[in-house]
């Protein structure tokens, strides 16, 4: 198969690289990445300023899309649209809050010749930040003190049976430590507003934090896992370096919840280890925003996806070596305002 | 496999442990202490190999043997007893 084949459309969503990285760019980039796909990736964004939309090295063509909590019938004409515009062979939603909408119309974009390689909604709420105690408990893994609250009342009781300090979680994204109950109200509402209920309060664990990068097949074997130390955070808790490690219990609890979930796509493990114990954060249903590591340590997890969703021969999945070092950087463009104005004008680009 | 067989040594003396990421630096005598135990030799053949290379006495070398053990251990690093 060669490079100069038949393009292949991708829809890729979290194409906001900014502070806190959505994981579109590096799955956009692994994707290009490929030496025999021909892979046009069609950049779906929320927002006019989103960077992946100004790539025009990584993202070929840029939509504005309607946010699917809008209503699903509404992002989904608008990715039938852009199929019938300029082709979409197939999506990567790479957002958390998207992932409802894409297991829910799964059959109906198939129909239509829109691939996905998703889990189903009975997996994709197995992973729930509601029910981790009991996933945890099946990976053999250890779960920090969890309350899920529904109410201010109830998060004062949380905080009150926890100790301070806490962590207060959306249940979609974003979490805040709280040093005082004033703190944890504060976090509360803006968790609340942002993102609705549940809200999450977790007993804070210090220690080294691992997470691991990993594609299941939907048959309860994996395509391939990476493991990674964090080595400096954001003040947004956001990796800025890391170093890939071959962690064994970190590797074996990702290889049991794909077989015991049959889990199908990518998914992100996130652990905290301290002594002995290795303790689960959460389990995120998609790409992280540092899924090239993978890619750059020779397993090309969004490739393997691409590949398998349309049946092609995917090369064997390998191992990697550990103490390979990830250093994300930031860099400034300058470019015309045309991108910008088409974005605002026509809701696409170029 | 032993926390400090698995070690990944660097010739300047930097430790990497693949299997949590975390890294150590050591000097060029805690480099010839640990090369030598990584190689399976006993906390003797360590004294022996500091003697061998540095005007230093048997007590002394004992002592940072003893010391340097001491440390890989609290890192979770070395099981034995430090007698070897």
């Amino acid at each position: 198969m060669a490079k100069n084949g038949i393009p292949i459309h991708v829809g890729v969503s979290g194409i906001n690289a900014v502070d806190n990285p959505g994981p579109g760019i590096g799955v956009a980039r692994s994707l290009k990445e490929d030496p025999e796909l021909n892979v046009r990736i069609v950049g779906l964004a929320y927002d006019a300023l989103e960077p992946g939309i100004y790539l025009d090295w990584v993202v070929d063509k840029s939509y504005l899309m309607p946010y699917p909590s809008q209503g699903g019938e509404e992002h989904f004409e608008r990715l039938l649209q852009i199929q019938k515009e300029q082709g979409l062979d197939h999506v990567i939603p790479n957002l958390d809050a998207e992932l409802p909408f894409y297991i829910k119309y799964a059959n109906r974009l198939a129909a239509h010749g829109i691939g996905t390689f998703l889990p189903k909604d009975a997996q994709f709420r197995l992973r729930g930040k509601d029910r981790l105690g009991e996933l945890a408990e099946k990976l053999d893994l250890r779960l920090p003190r969890t309350e899920i609250v529904t109410s201010h009342a109830a998060l004062l009781e949380a905080v009150r049976k926890i100790g301070l300090p806490v962590m207060v979680k959306g249940c979609y994204y974003q979490a805040y430590r709280a040093a005082t109950p004033h703190e944890a109200s504060a976090h509360f509402h803006t968790l609340v507003a942002a993102w609705g209920y549940p809200i999450i309060v977790q007993e804070i664990v210090a220690g080294d934090e691992l997470n691991l990068v990993g594609l299941g097949d939907g048959a309860g074997g994996s395509l391939g896992l990476v493991g990674i130390k964090k080595t400096w955070i954001t003040a947004l808790g956001k990796m800025w370096t890391g170093v890939t490690i071959q962690n064994r219990a970190l590797l074996q609890a990702a290889e049991k919840f794909v077989r015991l979930s049959q889990w199908r796509g990518p998914f992100e493990l996130e652990c905290i280890v301290a002594g002995d114990s290795l303790y689960l954060i959460e389990i995120n249903p998609r790409f992280p925003a540092w899924s090239y590591v993978a890619t750059g340590v020779g397993l090309n997890l969004p490739s393997q996806l691409l590949r398998r969703s349309l049946g092609l021969p995917a090369p064997p999945i390998g191992t990697y070596p550990a103490g390979k070092l990830f250093v994300r950087y930031s860099y400034d463009m300058v470019t015309d305002m045309a991108p910008f104005q088409n974005m605002l004008a026509r809701g696409e680009n170029p | 496999m032993s926390g400090l067989s698995r070690l990944s040594v660097s010739p300047e003396g930097l430790a990497f442990d693949p299997s949590t990421g975390d890294t150590y630096s050591v000097n060029r005598t805690g480099l010839l202490i640990l090369r030598t135990l990584q190689d399976g030799g006993s906390s003797q053949d360590a004294v022996r190999a500091l003697r061998e290379k540095y005007p230093v006495s048997a007590t002394d070398a004992q002592r940072d043997v003893a010391d340097f053990q001491g440390r890989l251990r609290s890192l979770g690093l070395w099981e034995g007893n430090g007698r070897g």
